[in-house]
């Protein structure tokens, strides 16, 4: 069944990286998504440094990050600033199960476009809106990558040493947490809509969707009044629990070797095949002496390659993996065995890799029915399929730049 | 049951934090969520954090959380028959793989949700949230250059896990009543693989370019700075700015306006490229500023900053107070404040907070 959501139309007026994960999610599961861009307002996630000589160069067609999360999709030009493009979009929503955006605060007012006029076209509309704070509250209207939704969560408060600044996990954490929250939001909405025929508007906030990451720390606390420490690898209740230095392989001067053992069952594994943990004994005097453990441990991951060690470990069952680099996990051996990357021809960059949805239904993943759309490549089937409108009037359109397959430079 | 999901019946088996998780979201939506434990209780009642004073097997703040609104019946005080009646007509059993329960016997929904999946050379090993960030490929750019890398802490892996089979399961259970499903399905859903989410267009691009991102110390992240956690006198602030319109802003916030028009300062990844530069001459200023007054001063100009709260600092936070952001959860006669469902439907509007059943406490209704 690779087709659940069939039936289902979205319009998707996101941009950059969590709406589009979240409509995609959708998208996988067979739901129509349109992804609606202009030719000047395009999704920033194909760059936000864009110029002449990238437009030029296809460079809006050669964007990994903008590849990946619209696979699935099709991509229609709408310039929501002209009132052709504005009209035609009320035509298409109301065709529509649900709308999605993700605009910064103040953006779709100044289109003239709300839940309510959305209604007006569709009386049981679904509307999902993801600003970074929510729709609601003094910090509604305020901007925020990624980046900054996990700053504003407090998690960097978690993570690192004491004497380091609170530490970031990622680039943009936010902005995939936020995106699955999205597409969450949206189908526990549209089950709704499915059973009793009502709409409604959905207010998802980025930066409490991480709160559930940084439950940990919030729980303790709020069951404790005491403020969580800043303890890197460390942690209380388990050792060894750390990362360790592992040999270099030819090209790979980073390797490590991530192990956490959590039961004693697991500690007496480790010690019969590192010899060198022999000395150290029940919990309490291996968290006495971490810094010796630690040491002893890295004596013996040191002279052995990361995936040599992970490989000995785990077949004794205790938890240990090597640390990927971003250029390994194309062949990560569970990755490459459940058959995670699907390959797909796709205009301008060629045969790509894409990933499966991480469920599946039996062996094989979910497959990946196309790559993400070009610019404006659905024009004439939505516009013209969907809502009727002759070829001469898309010309007409393209001509007055409503509609188009090639990006501008913005004029204002 | 009322609310957006309030005819489905959903019954946990394994008591993960990723079925956990994954449960609360329906219950927090309506749904009937039944904890079928073992007669030790589900393993999220002996996970940290622990309210002091209290007693297991009610003496989890995790397991509190994860349990609002939930029943707990003891599978053991069920009949053979009346167990398999419960799996056979729920809307969806979640399980992590492992039950020996008939799970299999689940006529519509079945989710698994497993560190690595049911099939493929790691579907034995034993898993750790760590662990998936380690394998996706994050961990490696955590923390100093020199190492070791830094682990994300806590169970965040298997909340996204969560979250992923929520979205594969109610995807199923609404095809069910779109026609587009018939018979019972098994999904298989992985942890490591809901955590490639965060990693995807790394791996792409590193295959695509062969370009090999390496650690470049705490809050180095690429493809831009400044960017990072910073100290100011009253706490801290979050910087990102990427775009040149938000470079220009930044330097005008800070009083560096000789820079902003800098040709090398343009792109993101040539300041990135730049940052033990740049990194002395903001951050100094920094240290003399307020991180309240900076964070309203930026978002007025355009900058996306923070505020970087405590832990303490988080619940004083008008904007996540006007929100409802934290709620409490009740443990017998005890409160404790917990994290809102991040979504809100505004016309079938969550649960926020609840009771928390004591181990057993639904066992009676279940029974007969």
């Amino acid at each position: 069944m690779t087709r659940a959501l069939e039936g289902i139309r979205i319009v998707d007026l996101t941009m950059g990286w969590a709406g589009p994960l979240a409509t995609r999610n959708l998208a996988d599961m067979g739901a129509d998504v349109i992804k609606v861009e202009s030719c000047e307002r395009f999704d920033w996630w194909r760059s936000w440094e864009a110029t002449p000589e990238w437009i030029a160069d296809d460079g809006a067609e050669k964007s990994n990050q903008f590849n990946m999360v619209n696979r699935n999709k099709r991509a229609i030009t709408l310039d929501l600033e002209h009132a052709e493009g504005r009209r035609l979009l009320l035509e298409l929503v109301a065709t529509a199960n649900a709308v999605v955006e993700n605009f910064s605060g103040g953006v779709l007012p100044k289109l003239n476009l709300s839940y309510d006029v959305f209604r007006a076209v569709r009386s049981d509309i679904v509307q999902l809106s993801m600003p970074a704070f929510g729709s609601t509250g003094p910090w509604r209207l305020f901007r925020a990558y990624g980046s900054t939704v996990e700053q504003s969560s407090g998690l960097p408060h978690l993570h690192g040493y004491p004497e380091d600044p609170p530490t970031m996990v990622h680039v943009a954490y936010g902005d995939a947490v936020g995106g699955l929250n999205g597409a969450a939001a949206l189908l526990t909405a549209l089950r709704h809509q499915r059973r009793t025929g009502e709409g409604q508007f959905v207010d998802l906030s980025q930066a409490e969707s991480l709160f559930p990451l940084a439950a940990h720390g919030i729980l303790a606390y709020a069951a404790t009044g005491v403020v969580p420490a800043r303890t890197a690898n460390r942690v209380p209740d388990a050792a060894p629990h750390g990362v360790y230095p592992c040999a270099s392989a030819a090209g790979e001067p980073d390797s490590w070797l991530l192990i956490e053992v959590r039961t004693e069952i697991q500690w007496q594994s480790l010690t019969a095949v590192i010899p060198e943990t022999g000395g150290f004994g029940d919990l309490a005097d291996r968290l006495a002496r971490t810094t010796a453990l630690d040491a002893a441990i890295s004596s013996w991951t040191r002279t052995r390659p990361a995936r040599e060690a992970m490989a000995l470990l785990q077949r004794c069952g205790v938890p240990a993996v090597a640390t990927n680099a971003m250029s390994d996990l194309i062949a990560e051996p569970q990755l490459r065995a459940r058959g995670y990357w699907q390959w797909l021809d796709r205009a301008v960059v060629g045969n790509q890799p894409n990933p499966s949805p991480p469920y599946r239904l039996g062996d094989d993943p979910i497959p990946v029915r196309c790559p993400a759309p070009t610019l404006g490549q659905h024009n004439r089937e939505v516009l013209g399929g969907i809502l009727g409108l002759p070829d001469e009037e898309l010309a007409a359109l393209e001509v007055q730049g409503v509609i188009g397959t090639r990006p501008r430079m913005p004029t204002s | 049951m009322s609310g957006a999901l309030g005819s489905l019946r959903i019954v946990d088996v394994s008591g993960t934090v990723a079925t956990g998780y994954c449960a609360k979201l329906f219950a927090d939506y309506g749904a009937e969520v039944i904890n079928l434990e073992s007669d030790g209780g589900f393993p999220t009642r002996s996970l940290p954090p622990f309210l002091p004073e209290a007693q297991f097997p009610e003496a989890s703040a995790l397991h509190a959380y994860l349990s609002t609104n939930k029943y707990s019946v003891r599978a053991g005080t069920l009949s053979r028959e009346e167990c398999a009646r419960l799996l056979d007509e729920a809307d969806l059993v979640l399980d992590d793989g492992t039950s020996t329960l008939p799970v299999a016997d689940c006529r519509k929904v079945r989710c698994s949700i497993s560190w690595y999946g049911l099939t493929g050379p790691y579907a034995g090993y034993a898993g750790t949230d760590a662990q998936c960030y380690a394998l996706n490929g994050m961990l490696r750019l955590i923390g100093r250059i020199e190492g070791p890398p830094i682990m994300p802490t806590g169970y965040q892996a298997q909340f996204v896990g969560g979250i992923t089979a929520y979205i594969a399961s109610l995807g199923l259970l609404l095809a069910g009543e779109l026609g587009n499903r018939h018979g019972p399905v098994h999904l298989d859903t992985s942890i490591f693989e809901s955590t490639m989410c965060f990693t995807d267009v790394g791996a792409i691009t590193a295959h695509n370019t062969g370009l090999q991102a390496s650690r470049m110390g705490v809050n180095r992240l690429p493809p831009t700075y400044p960017m990072g956690v910073f100290p100011c006198r009253d706490g801290w602030i979050g910087l990102s700015v990427l775009t040149p319109k938000q470079w220009h802003a930044f330097c005008a916030l800070l009083d560096m306006n000789d820079f902003a028009a800098v040709p090398l300062f343009q792109s993101a990844i040539a300041r990135n490229e730049a940052a033990d530069v740049l990194e002395p001459i903001f951050s100094e200023k920094l240290l003399d500023l307020s991180a309240e007054e900076l964070f309203y001063r930026g978002q007025a100009a355009g900058i996306p900053l923070a505020r970087v709260p405590t832990m303490e600092e988080l619940f004083g936070v008008d904007q996540y107070i006007e929100r409802r952001a934290f709620t409490e959860a009740t443990i017998g006669d005890r409160a404790l404040t917990v994290p809102s469902v991040p979504f809100r439907l505004f016309a079938t509007p969550p649960s926020f907070g609840g009771p928390v059943a004591a181990l057993g406490a639904h066992d009676a209704e279940y029974a007969g």
